[in-house]
């Protein structure tokens, strides 16, 4: 697999921080989580950091290389994360059950595999256009689709805020899921929060992602968002891919692309909450990490030596 | 701070399952030795040890390594590593290949096959009148096999060079030492940075990384030519950047190889990485060609847009020369 990727969270004009975000890649899958804890309930981050976490441990866990079985695999972790966040409330006697919302997608096969609750979004761009994107599970998109108010009224509804899906809570989540949606090269599949999607519209985010560094496009957006989010600006965040072309040897090569040919079997590597800028961030080897990689390269070597 | 030199392990020790039986070379990133295995048959084996981070004092086995030079010591092991698993995929006659890998002294080895020989830098050096057409064709288009190989695994060399090409006495290279073979390692890890040896590295190893490619390598593989006829490493890429003062080979060496090698060799040493031949394979083809009666090939269809270009060269090179005589004949 061949990618660049981008990753970001900004605190708005809020104290805190209840926007989660995570990616983990092996040698032939990668995961993207975003988790937005909802503000107004009790621990909306720990719910979110639950949620992410329990994505990407799973996948830690699954992915061998590839996982067997995406939605149900996306499916079932969200359930778990749901439970999770349960049973922290029931452990620690709270008086509410914190909520969150989570988009998370799984690309391995060149497809990509998404599920969502609540109102994060995921977009897949391609060509400059949206290719496919979530129906957020809130008041104001149901609203939208019994025609009873015009998209353009939905920003500035007083609902806007209410979302009718998430994990956490009392009901269980309705957790819907993508169908399988072959990538292309060139295709960014971005995934965000409220606080960004809401400050801009489709073609906006669309046209901005188009351009062909993502490195460059990703935190233009997030730039602008921080100029224009208005005096009560919510957290907002993003984790975008920019998928290649796995068989061209370089082509639109920069720096930031990510091969993991190479990578060890059976490693995975996760970014879980880098809020900083570059996630080439060092890693240290572990013993065990060493064993495997030498075992790994003799093992190559015997099966190449005739 | 004066540059730490690491001291090698000492003649006869017993290093796993081999025997040390010299020193062949010290690079800033390990050591290689000549040892013998079991059964007495020879292996070159390279000892990780970057000198800048774990300095091995005379006298001990294991290198110190200082607290606050473990992460990094550690992150390039995994270069390390990465270097390991490319080659062990690699099953080539030119290609050198990888027998085994193990941990020792806080470190790690790689071991890999050793054939007598010596690099073509040597050979170069020792025997000026061996440098015929043929022998330049048939290295080449040996090597190229090997390349092709190393490309055909999505794996760029990066570090092409006659110091890197290992010749059997029988004649036949070797690609060896495949340590700058990786693409992850990057500006942000600035204990270890990206290897390039001037003169042979491309224009595109030096400020735009971005771009490199197959043809990055055939750029070295040209530089490699060029030496081997010069007997020295031509212009570094940079410097030709600023001002190109690299005589043509066409130029340069006219009537004592054919035409259709020289220019393969001008070819592959453009600076613009679209003009040069794009794969080991399009190069190949032109070196394996049959040479016409004028000492020149069929014009190959993907080489038409280079021509021009060198004969643009050719141009003002030779316009230059003309102009210093011009200004010399002309008073004052």
């Amino acid at each position: 697999m061949k990618f660049t990727i981008y990753q970001e969270s900004r605190l708005g004009k809020r104290k805190n921080n209840e926007d989660r975000l995570a990616h983990c890649y092996s040698r032939e899958a990668l995961l993207l989580v975003i988790a937005d804890g909802m503000g107004g309930h009790y621990y909306g981050e720990i719910a979110a950091q639950v949620a992410v976490q329990c994505m990407t441990e799973s996948f830690q866990r699954e992915a061998d290389p590839k996982i067997s079985d995406p939605f149900s695999f996306i499916n079932r972790t969200m359930i778990n994360a749901h439970n999770a966040i349960l049973d922290f409330t029931h452990t620690h006697k709270l008086l509410d059950s914190p909520r969150t919302t989570c988009v998370a997608c799984l690309i391995q096969d060149n497809i990509a595999h998404w599920a969502h609750v609540g109102d994060s979004r995921l977009y897949v761009i391609r060509k400059g256009r949206v290719h496919a994107r979530t129906r957020d599970h809130s008041r104001t998109q149901l609203l939208i689709d019994q025609g009873m108010i015009s998209p353009a009224q939905a920003p500035t509804h007083p609902d806007r805020n209410k979302i009718y899906s998430c994990l956490g809570g009392p009901q269980d989540p309705k957790i819907e899921l993508s169908r399988k949606t072959p990538l292309e090269a060139g295709d960014v599949v971005a995934l965000c929060t409220d606080g960004l999607w809401g400050l801009y519209s489709d073609e906006q985010l669309a046209s901005t992602l188009k351009n062909e560094n993502l490195m460059q496009a990703a935190p233009q957006l997030m730039e602008w968002a921080d100029a224009h989010g208005g005096p009560s600006a919510d957290n907002f965040s993003i984790v975008a891919v920019r998928w290649e072309d796995d068989y061209s040897e370089s082509g639109s090569d920069n720096l930031s692309v990510i091969h993991t040919q190479t990578m060890q079997l059976g490693s995975v590597t996760t970014y879980l909450d880098q809020f900083g800028r570059n996630p080439k961030y060092k890693t240290e080897l572990s013993d065990e990490e060493i064993e495997r990689a030498i075992s790994e390269i003799r093992a190559t070597i015997q099966k190449y030596s005739k | 701070m004066a540059q730490q030199v690491n001291h090698a392990l000492p003649v006869g020790f017993q290093l796993d399952e081999y025997r040390i039986e010299r020193q062949l070379s010290l690079g800033g990133f390990s050591i290689v030795y000549l040892a013998s295995n079991r059964e007495g048959q020879s292996v070159a084996i390279k000892e990780y040890l970057p000198n800048s981070l774990a300095l091995r004092a005379e006298g001990k086995i294991e290198p110190s390594i200082a607290e606050e030079h473990v992460p990094a010591f550690r992150y390039g092991m995994k270069c390390f590593f990465e270097e390991g698993r490319a080659l062990a995929r690699l099953s080539h006659p030119n290609v050198i290949r990888v027998l085994n890998f193990f941990r020792a002294n806080n470190t790690v080895y790689m071991v890999m096959e050793y054939e007598n020989g010596r690099s073509l830098q040597e050979f170069i050096q020792k025997n000026r009148p061996a440098i015929t057409e043929n022998f330049m064709r048939n290295v080449f288009t040996k090597l190229l096999n090997g390349l092709r190989e190393v490309h055909s695994h999505k794996l760029l060399h990066l570090d092409l060079k006659p110091a890197n090409i290992y010749m059997r006495n029988d004649y036949t290279p070797v690609l060896i030492d495949f340590g700058a073979a990786r693409q992850t390692l990057t500006d942000d890890t600035p204990m270890l940075k990206p290897m390039y040896t001037p003169g042979f590295a491309s224009p595109e190893h030096y400020h735009q990384r971005e771009l490199l490619g197959p043809w990055s390598d055939i750029y070295s593989v040209g530089a490699s030519m060029y030496a081997c006829l010069a007997g020295a490493a031509p212009q570094a890429a940079d410097g030709r950047r600023e001002k190109d003062r690299l005589v043509p080979a066409m130029i340069r060496w006219e009537r004592q190889y054919s035409d259709q090698l020289l220019e393969a060799i001008d070819w592959c040493l453009c600076l613009n990485h679209l003009y040069r031949p794009q794969s080991a394979y399009a190069l190949q083809k032109v070196l394996t060609e049959p040479v016409g009666p004028n000492g020149t090939g069929p014009a190959a269809g993907g080489r038409k847009a280079w021509p021009g270009q060198m004969v643009e060269k050719s141009k003002t090179w030779l316009g230059q020369v003309a102009s210093k005589f011009k200004r010399r004949a002309e008073p004052e």
